[in-house]
């Protein structure tokens, strides 16, 4: 169980957004705080908001200061931070996606599975036992985050940087896994691979996944 | 409209730019645009007619030539114009006739000049922008700076009337003026003194994604682990694992895992943006309501 969540906090990040942060560490209940707020601005953005941006436990709104005042746009905010209808409630949308495990497409598969003491057919099998959510994306293009597995699957990240890993690589680290979308250096472990592509750069919206949906992973031609 | 400009000459780091790709955070993309957005309006201002994007340049310049009838306007840092073969004067704007030579030579100051020109640049919109982040290879010119050789198409004259901007003089370095920022509460006292206090230098490290300063080593200590990733804005000044601070810039990454000391305003930021290596820094911390009025006519 999560402790409680501490009340939200709104701060300035610059002179052209806000901040609003439901935790300090990462955790399901912030996590799922930062989401629902994100949506519920989603569907009534205040005037003046250019951007609403969710994160793994914060949601950063850009304004123009030329169209709101930031204090009124501030005390807009709580009024809907401290709002109780249910943006929520609609049921998360679902993907199944296809990952080719281990081998060149995973090329540090075997070593996260000897680290957890497990076979790489075992981790494969408890790592795609459940089903996970999208975090939050960003970091890059189509970058996704996806958690939580159990504690018996975290394991830090990698020592040592893969200085480019291709779109579609499959990362997995501090009990999360992650779906690259354009290649990028990253310190995650590499167990798998995708033809999921999460970001078409032409496409409005330019990626499929969204923060909140599910994800249940499958290996490939299973 | 058929004509093309050609690059003949490109130093690093030149890219097609308009006002950026603002709103596109959430799917792991910076808004870009370019990095002094005050003379970039400038050059377009200019112009009786401006397309919406142009081409944003470092010290080293660039040469190019047009095959058709427009204008275009200069405006940045110090730079020398040379048109076709004469000099001409900086902050100015030309009419072009097919086979016209422009060439751009460094000068005593900045580090960004622009060219805009009557007619847009016809590269494809993506996401609503011309702009290019060459950092993840989207937009602009197939994602990446001109080289030379490049052909760019000119499309549809743009728009008249462009908004105004502000031909900045030689900027002051000091000093550059910050709200405090995400985790400043969670450096110690005398270590937010000290970031006051010391005049950093700007170093040579520097491009379109941040500016690292040389003179931080006191952050060393700093030992604040494990953030959260969160979302980043041009401006925010990340403290590295070795006390080196990065100022981000317009192709930042859309979030940061490191400490984050203080942000930018943005009425400081064109001036910033603009100061060469080695150039002395002192940051100053204002509230936010001071922000807002220093911002004045560079929004």
């Amino acid at each position: 169980m999560d402790a409680p969540l501490p009340l939200p906090m709104l701060m300035p990040l610059g002179d052209r957004a806000f901040l609003i942060r439901f935790g300090t560490s990462l955790s399901e209940a912030a996590n799922r705080a930062a989401i629902t707020f994100a949506r519920r601005l989603d569907l009534r953005t205040p005037e003046g908001v250019e951007e609403i941006d969710p994160n793994l436990v914060s949601v950063l709104v850009r304004y123009d200061p030329a169209r709101v005042v930031p204090e009124k746009l501030a005390g807009e905010l709580r009024l809907l931070l401290s709002g109780t209808d249910d943006a929520q409630s609609s049921t998360p949308r679902q993907h199944r996606i296809e990952v080719h495990f281990g081998g060149e497409d995973g090329p540090d598969l075997d070593s996260v599975a000897q680290v957890l003491n497990l076979t790489p057919a075992e981790f494969v099998a408890a790592h795609n036992a459940s089903v996970l959510r999208v975090l939050t994306t960003g970091f890059a293009p189509g970058f996704v985050y996806c958690g939580f597995h159990p504690e018996a699957l975290h394991l830090p990240r990698r020592a040592e940087i893969h200085t480019r890993v291709p779109p579609g690589s499959v990362l997995f680290a501090a009990g999360q896994t992650a779906i690259t979308a354009t290649p990028i250096p990253t310190g995650w472990h590499v167990i798998g691979r995708t033809d999921f592509a999460n970001f078409v750069p032409d496409r409005d919206p330019p990626t499929r996944l969204r923060e909140g949906d599910e994800i249940s992973f499958v290996r490939a031609g299973s | 409209m058929s004509g093309f400009l050609k690059i003949l000459r490109a130093g690093p780091l030149v890219t097609i730019q308009d006002m950026g790709r603002i709103g596109n955070l959430r799917y792991g993309i910076a808004a870009s645009g370019p990095m002094v957005r005050s003379a970039f309006r400038a050059a377009g201002a200019m112009l009786e007619r401006a397309g919406e994007a142009g081409i944003e340049f470092t010290p080293t310049g660039i040469e190019f030539s047009v095959d058709t009838t427009t204008s275009a306007g200069f405006c940045g840092g110090d730079f020398k114009l040379i048109v076709n073969g004469k000099p001409a004067l900086w902050n100015a704007a030309y009419a072009l006739a097919p086979g016209d030579r422009i060439s751009i030579a460094p000068g005593n100051w900045g580090n960004y000049g622009y060219v805009r020109f009557e007619h847009e640049l016809d590269v494809p919109p993506l996401l609503g922008s011309r702009s290019t982040n060459s950092t993840v290879g989207l937009g602009g010119f197939d994602g990446r700076p001109l080289l030379a050789g490049d052909r760019i198409p000119f499309g549809a004259p743009g728009s008249p009337s462009p908004p105004k901007g502000d031909i900045l003089t030689e900027p002051q370095s000091l000093p550059i003026r910050v709200i405090w920022g995400l985790h400043a509460d969670l450096f110690p006292t005398a270590m937010r003194r000290a970031f006051l206090e010391a005049t950093f230098r700007v170093s040579k490290r520097l491009d379109r994604m941040g500016v690292r300063l040389d003179g931080g080593d006191f952050f060393r200590e700093a030992r604040i682990l494990s953030l959260v990733s969160d979302a980043v804005v041009p401006g925010d000044i990340q403290i590295l694992g070795d006390g080196t601070p990065i100022v981000l810039m317009r192709d930042h990454q859309p979030t940061g895992g490191y400490p984050r000391i203080a942000t930018v305003i943005s009425a400081d930021m064109d001036r910033f943006a603009q100061l060469r290596p080695g150039t002395p820094v002192k940051f100053e911390p204002v509230t936010l309501a001071h922000a807002l009025a220093a911002e004045g006519g560079n929004r």
